[in-house]
């Protein structure tokens, strides 16, 4: 009893040596929940959680009796309590009351602190004052950001309504164009039947004009190739998978050799490391006992045994050069690895040969990227990418022009074919024969285009693009943040990557947004060595420009980055902060002079 | 703007990560020597029963010792080895039962080399223990035919030297035997010799070729443990408690225990391989007589086989039938003979006449006793900041932040990468306002770099072990090219605890502490990635002789760097990966680069355990498993046993997932906090246990069987433990496991942690367990001191208020203990510290002193108080309490048994005594 009155008095004289600090029976206990504990007449107070009950002199008598902490707002002796601090002048606070009384001044008006252990002084003037330039520049940004957000949302409309009424006309298109091409089809095969059946019956005859007719049919020939090289076909698509298969080994590969070409020290080690890796890998070398013994010191040096060692630990060359490489670096034991599982003597042959050939790819890719997008792509996926593009380009001559010309052009033309080729005419009018094929041939052609122009917007189309359609224009943006030596591309919806020089490794395809659009997550990027799938988080803030920064890597092959973007300036959070600095403005320190 | 990327495609990624599943190497048996490539091993294990003749003569006292000469039974006519000088045998005796036998080669016929003794180890207060040997007694033993000469050990024990052949045993009441030497005659002690025309002493092992120069040198012997069911120790293995037969018939082909350390990459959780310490220590258990124990002070590489029974059918040697007996074969590469007899007869006894020979172990700084936050690596000062700040966000205690070797100026130790780390200073102030400490790592490899001035000094003053041919020995490792410190030379171990002083280590301040990792020493590119044994130390010692010391040197000097930078005042913090007797004094160890798997987790249980019994007791596990990702299950599973280790650290690999608590979920987050929550709840009374530990050598986490010698249930227990001697924790080893069987011992009854509620002892209980922790009791009869408060760190509990939680058996006693001290100084040493013992009887709790009174010059004062007092297993009724001397009263209610979230099973609780702990006083339940 003496001692808690003992500490009534102490707290009694600090109430009256600080203005800031409130009753005991107040102490740690925000405005709005001063009701909740005087409400009982019946002298008690329940605890939050009703586990219990306790009087009001057990309220901050710095002892635990609700496990929630109710009954000790103002102490440390509930663990899961929370104390309140004013911060008159600042933004009120509310801590753990682990805080309580632990020697370090948590709260800027010090009243965390009332012991005696720890003298605080008031800083919530200077802090607020502060905070509160802040907040009024974050204010103003947001005040600014919200503007751009609407026109952002209103633009996104627009293009959304565009977009769609594209895609409709362009399926009404293909409704039409497609019978037009049934016909034209048909038509082409009856040709050819005739054609055929002209040319068994004159076989034997006019061999010259048999000639002459098959340099014709050459000539069309080559004249229809030109236009299909850069279609889709579908039979190109399944080709193209087939191809893929080896594609991210001809990758790795092509890392590697234009590493080494960086630096020739570093590729020597490399290459020693894989040497010394198969060695490793294979079961002869290590389980034959002796014999391997007197091999060992012919296929590693000391200096690479020790390299070679370490590496299992890091997975990496521990070389000096090597060890303060990037990421990128870190993948090599997979490469040298990964192979090796199936065949050594192929992955060899392999080697060389995938390296010129990936450097020929490379020069290929850096024409595409400065001259078209003519070029048929590779990868499922930045083919869908590019396809908007592409079409776009291809099209132009057909959509672009706009006018409802073109189809009724194909219309009339078809039309007339199908009116002046007289079919039973014999022999087939050989110019007439060409026209058909021709005209088939065009309007198989610009069917297609339009049929993958179709996919690509609906595929657009079907993303999440947010509750307001907000990130709309994203979809056609990239975003590059340069750090060190490293390019980081940013695709919203597509893909992400990180770029040194000529190697490109894949941070994650488009995932989804998190945290309620506050957040993209890029996954399934390039594998790890004894790590995870890359990915890439990016969180988004308000902010006038779009702009990324700050990449990091916080995680192993985990990144995040930083993307500011009026789409995030939301009117709530607006008014939020609004709200706060009124308040901050509100609550002045009544005793500004304590210090 | 348009990443163009041509060649990446998912399906074939997934098809990629297939084959490379395939391909993740582990442990590689074939890099590490076994017993049949070793050839010392190979003939050691070769050699039959009976095989030693060798004669103890000249038996006599001389200095206080028994001495004798080891002769062949017919020197005219030497058998397989020739030419054979005589060994001199030395016997000493020191208090509290403890046996020193010693066996070397005769000086005075000139060894081509002074074997090497191990120096350093043997703490000189042991020495001051002597019993001056006077008198000394011949009998004829039962039906021997020559006589035994016997010296008085302990009380009823003796030491018997029988002479033909050569016998050393201890007897105690009866005669009865408890620990032998020889007894199977498989001693054998190959001499120096020179090296005849056209022989070859060269090993050579996977490209290696160790010179050999002085040929071989090795040591055999058997060692008996009589009334023993089970023998336990010689760690460090990643196995059972209870130790296996390696050999007999039954058994498996096994390898011997070997002792050996090595940095083995992804160790396996069940193997009798050398892994990173060693430590020549056995302890035998038995029902019938007690416990004993063995240890062999030697620093070269040994194996060391447990013989199942009836291995020795066929030998036709008679041993004194009527006992249970293990025998077993302790082998070495070199060194001489210089074991020690640990009389017992309680587990307790064994432990304490070990360490009173290699020390006991260091009082530890409390906050080294708290959680340590690790990783391979935090990466820079942002991060660094961001973890600490995400701990205070989730109100997770903790007090340790630890940096590893990327922190490091290209693995330059003492310095940092200033690009990452630009303000470290500024970096670990900001901890230390939070009364939080920082580690940060400093291994043996010096890089060999001309512009480093470490390793110019280092050479320049000829610091460098070196190798055979006499050039600094240049090994490679994080660095790439390194040399190490010759650690056994004090002037050298001296050099570098001048390293640590805040004047030579840039960047450091008073809170931060030290990690020494590596130190096998580990060399990447060397024999069984070690340093070769031809490798040379001062005084032209090989490191074959002292490979097992190396680490322990090491992380000797480091400490005592520690101790010079705080001017001797402040408790050093070393944590060491490698391990030799007694390295309990210089700091913690862990058990190196474990994996995250749930049999990983299962073996840091007998791990941890065994430690202890050797005198290691500050030890813990990388909680969550160094390499590999656990999943939430297994962490928060690692969180909730290893907030019980000694040593609790949470790690992991570079290559793993980011896995700070509260990356897994709420509720995972939850659960992890709440276990590190019972480790900060019970830091007054496990660094009672280091004060415990640190006077006797009990260790702090020990084997069921250490506190119930008696019950044999427990012998061979290795999934539960005890944390001193009022705590048992069963963990849980399996995933989604609904059920775990605890073996309660016999005699007491025990107080479920989360409920409260009493279980009967001698049994084995059901019992449900849930994911909110594994099941813990507190036995009836204890007193355990508890601080509910949390804080930021250790620090801030300091001034916090106990909690008693009193568990009442049958007859309504209870007794225990509280130790409180600065937490920081060698004040304690002087006295400055408080004890008190609790004691429970008659409805009236009693604190009294147990410091001896006013016998220091120096004093520690504590204001703290007991809030709360928890009766467990007393029936509600009284509503008060009254306290003396005050004349106050205070109140009896029902209160919570934890102040965690939810609900919590009420108890009977005095609210508020707010006695000061550090006064007498008594509290009468009225």
């Amino acid at each position: 009893m003496k001692l808690r009155l003992t500490f009534l008095f102490f707290l009694l004289a600090l109430i009256g040596r600080s203005a800031s600090v409130p009753s005991k029976d107040l102490l740690g206990i925000a405005p709005q929940d001063e009701i909740y504990y005087k409400a009982s007449s019946s002298g008690t107070i329940k605890c939050r959680d009703g586990s219990m009950k306790f009087t009001k002199s057990q309220l901050n008598d710095d002892f635990c009796d609700c496990p929630d902490g109710t009954d000790e707002p103002g102490t440390s002796a509930c663990p899961n309590g929370k104390f309140y601090c004013r911060n008159a002048g600042h933004a009120p606070l509310s801590i753990y009351s682990s805080r309580v009384n632990d020697g370090i001044c948590d709260c800027c008006d010090g009243s965390d602190e009332y012991n005696g252990n720890v003298k605080c002084s008031n800083t919530c003037w200077e802090a607020g004052k502060f905070a509160r330039e802040k907040l009024k520049k974050k204010i103003a940004t947001y005040q600014e950001g919200v503007t751009l957000r609407k026109k952002e949302i209103e633009q996104a409309k627009l293009t959304i309504a565009k977009d769609e009424a594209e895609l409709s006309k362009l399926k009404n298109e293909e409704k039409i164009l497609k019978e037009l091409v049934q016909q034209l089809k048909e038509h082409k095969e009856q040709i050819e039947k005739a054609e055929e059946k002209e040319r068994l019956q004159k076989e034997k005859e006019e061999t010259e004009k048999k000639e002459a007719e098959e340099a014709q049919r050459e000539k069309s020939k080559s004249m229809e190739e030109v236009p299909s090289q850069g279609q889709p076909m579908e039979s190109e698509n399944h080709d193209k998978i087939g191809l893929l298969e080896n594609s991210p080994s001809d990758q790795d590969m092509g890392e590697q050799s234009t590493d080494n070409s960086g630096n020739e020290d570093v590729s020597n080690n490399e290459e020693q490391e894989d040497d010394a890796k198969k060695e490793e890998e294979s079961p002869v070398a290590y389980e034959s006992g002796p014999d391997s013994v007197s091999k060992e010191p012919k296929s590693l040096s000391k200096e690479e045994l020790g390299r070679l060692v370490a590496s299992r630990w890091t997975g990496e060359n521990t070389g000096e050069q090597t060890r303060e490489v990037d990421a990128v670096k870190d993948d090599k034991p997979e490469i040298s690895k990964a192979p090796t599982d199936a065949h050594d003597e192929e992955y060899e042959g392999y080697d060389s040969e995938d390296e010129s050939q990936r450097y020929n790819d490379d020069d290929d890719e850096e024409e595409e990227r400065t001259e078209d997008f003519g070029q048929e792509n590779h990868d499922d996926f930045s083919s869908s990418y590019k396809s908007v593009s592409d079409d776009e380009l291809n099209l132009s001559d057909v959509t672009a022009s706009s006018s409802p010309s073109w189809l009724e052009k194909i219309q009339q033309t078809v039309r007339k074919i199908l009116q002046a080729v007289n079919l039973f005419q014999t022999p087939v009018d050989l110019s007439e024969a060409a026209h058909v094929r021709k005209e088939y041939d065009d309007s198989s052609s610009k069917l297609s285009k339009i049929q993958s122009r179709i996919s690509s917007l609906t595929k657009k189309l079907n993303h999440d693009f947010g509750p307001e359609k907000e990130f709309y224009s994203f979809y056609d943006k990239c975003f590059e943040i340069k750090q060190n030596k490293y390019v980081y591309k940013i695709c919203p919806f597509k893909q992400a990557s990180q770029e040194e020089g000529r190697s490109t490794t894949r941070l994650g395809n488009w995932d989804k947004f998190e945290d309620s659009y506050k957040v993209m997550l890029f996954s399934n990027g390039d594998k790890c060595w004894n790590g995870p799938d890359r990915s890439l988080k990016v969180k988004l803030r308000c902010g006038l420009k779009n702009e990324a920064t700050d990449v990091d890597e916080p995680s192993r092959c985990e990144y995040e980055a930083l993307l500011s973007t009026p789409v995030l300036c939301v009117e709530e959070k607006l008014k939020e902060l609004q709200d706060k600095l009124d308040l901050m403005n509100k609550e002045q320190p009544q005793g500004h002079d304590e210090l | 703007m348009r990443s163009v990327s041509l060649y990446h495609h998912l399906l074939c990624f997934s098809l990629l990560l297939a084959t490379h599943l395939t391909s993740v190497s582990s442990w590689k048996r074939d890099e590490f020597r076994n017993c049949n490539q070793t050839p010392f091993c190979k003939r050691a294990r070769s050699r039959k029963p009976g095989s030693c003749s060798l004669i103890a003569a000249d038996v006599s006292i001389s200095d206080g010792d028994l001495t004798a000469k080891l002769i062949p039974p017919n020197p005219e006519n030497p058998e397989d080895h020739s030419p054979i000088n005589p060994l001199i045998l030395t016997i000493s005796v020191y208090q509290d039962g403890v046996l020193r036998l010693k066996i070397d080669e005769d000086p005075s016929f000139d060894p081509p080399k002074k074997r090497f003794e191990v120096p350093d180890v043997i703490v000189p207060e042991f020495l001051e223990k002597k019993l001056w040997l006077q008198r000394l007694s011949e009998e004829v033993i039962g039906t021997d035919s020559g006589p035994s000469s016997v010296v008085y050990l302990l009380d009823e024990y003796e030491a018997v030297l029988r002479h033909d052949p050569f016998e050393v045993f201890v007897r105690g009441k009866g005669g009865k035997r408890v620990l032998s030497l020889n007894s199977n005659g498989l001693f054998d002690f190959e001499q120096l010799r020179v090296k005849k025309e056209g022989e070859d002493w060269e090993e050579r092992f996977r490209g290696h070729t160790d010179t050999r120069p002085y040929g071989p040198q090795s040591i055999s012997f058997d060692v008996s443990f009589y009334g023993a069911d089970f023998v336990y120790g010689i760690p460090e293995h990643a196995t059972s408690l209870a130790l296996k037969p390696t050999s007999g018939p039954g058994v498996e082909e096994s390898e011997p225990y070997r002792l050996f350390n090595l940095d083995v990459f992804e160790y396996i959780h069940e193997s009798p391989f050398g892994i990173y310490g060693s430590i020549p220590v056995m302890i035998s258990h038995g029902k019938a007589r007690g416990t004993s124990g063995f240890f062999w002070l030697n620093a070269a590489e040994m194996q060391i086989d447990v013989l199942g029974s009836g291995w020795d059918a066929e030998s036709g040697i008679a041993l004194p039938s009527d006992q249970s007996r293990i025998d077993t074969l302790w082998m070495s590469e070199a060194g001489v003979v210089d074991a020690f007899f640990f009389v017992g007869p309680g587990p307790k006894d064994v432990v304490r006449q070990y360490t009173s020979v290699t020390g006991t172990p260091a009082m530890p700084q409390f906050f080294a006793t708290a959680y340590h936050q690790c990783r391979w690596n935090y990466r820079d000062e942002e991060d660094v900041a961001q973890v600490d700040l995400k701990f205070d966000e989730h109100d997770i205690p903790y007090d340790v932040l630890w940096l590893d070797i990327e922190h490091t100026d290209g693995k330059r130790y003492f310095t940092w990468d200033r690009v990452l780390f630009p303000h470290p200073e500024e970096m670990q102030n900001k901890l230390a306002a939070k009364g939080r400490h920082m580690v940060t790592i400093v291994d043996p490899h010096i890089k060999r770099d001309e512009s480093f001035h470490l390793h110019k000094e280092a050479t320049q003053k000829g610091y460098y072990v070196k190798d055979v041919t006499g050039k600094d020995y240049d090994g490679w490792c994080w660095p790439g090219s390194s040399s190490y410190p010759d650690m056994l030379n004090p002037e050298i171990r001296s050099w570098w605890a001048d390293k640590f002083l805040l004047e030579n280590y840039v960047g450091s301040t008073p809170s931060l502490y030290i990690w020494n990792d590596m130190n096998e020493p580990s060399v990447f590119n060397g024999p069984e990635v070690t340093m070769p044994r031809d490798a040379l130390h001062i005084g032209g010692v090989e490191h074959r002789e002292l490979h097992n010391a190396y680490g322990y040197y090491f992380h000797m000097a480091t400490a005592d760097g520690l101790v010079k930078r705080g001017d001797g005042k402040v408790r050093p913090f070393v944590l060491s990966r490698a391990i030799f007797p007694g390295s309990q004094r210089h700091g913690a160890i862990w058990t190196g680069d474990n994996t995250a798997e749930w049999e990983q987790l299962r073996v840091s249980v007998p791990m941890i355990l065994t430690l202890g019994l050797t005198g290691i007791t500050f030890s813990g596990a990388d909680v969550g498993g160094f390499f590999g990702n656990p999943g939430p299950e297994l962490l928060v599973r690692w969180y909730q046993l290893g907030a019980y280790y000694p040593f609790f650290r949470a790690h992991a690999h570079h290559d793993t997932k980011r896995r700070e608590p509260w990356l897994f979920g709420e509720r995972n987050t939850e659960l992890m906090k709440e276990a590190i929550h019972i480790r900060y709840a019970l830091l007054p009374y496990f660094y009672t246990l280091f004060r415990e530990a640190n006077t006797t050598g009990v260790p702090v986490m020990r084997p069921l069987w250490m506190e119930f010698p008696a019950d044999e249930a427990t012998f061979s227990n290795d999934e539960a433990f005890m944390v001193g001697s009022s705590l048992l924790v069963q963990g849980v080893f399996t995933e989604r496991a609904k059920h775990a069987s605890v073996y309660l011992p016999s005699g007491q009854s025990w107080y479920y942690l989360n409920s409260g509620t009493a279980y009967k002892g001698g049994r084995t209980h059901k019992m449900e367990v849930s994911e909110e922790s594994i099941p813990a009791f507190q036995r009836a009869g204890t007193i355990i001191p508890r601080k509910d408060r949390f804080r930021r760190s250790s620090t801030q509990m300091e001034n916090d208020p106990y909690t008693l939680v009193i568990a009442l058996n049958s007859t309504q006693e209870a007794e225990g203990e509280l130790y409180i001290d600065d937490g920081k100084s060698f004040e304690f040493a002087k006295g400055a510290y408080i004890h008190r013992r609790f004691v429970f009887s008659n409805g009236k709790l009693t604190s009294s002193n147990m410091s001896p009174s006013a016998s220091g010059k120096s004093r520690f004062s504590c204001d703290c108080v007991i809030e709360r007092i928890i009766l467990l297993g007393y029936s509600p009724g009284p509503k008060s309490a009254l306290i003396e001397p005050a004349n106050q009263k205070a109140e009896i209610e029902l209160g919570p048994l934890y102040l965690r979230n939810g609900r919590s099973p009420t108890v009977v609780t005095i609210r508020k005594p707010n006695v000061r702990i550090a006064d007498n006083w008594t509290i009468q339940v009225l």
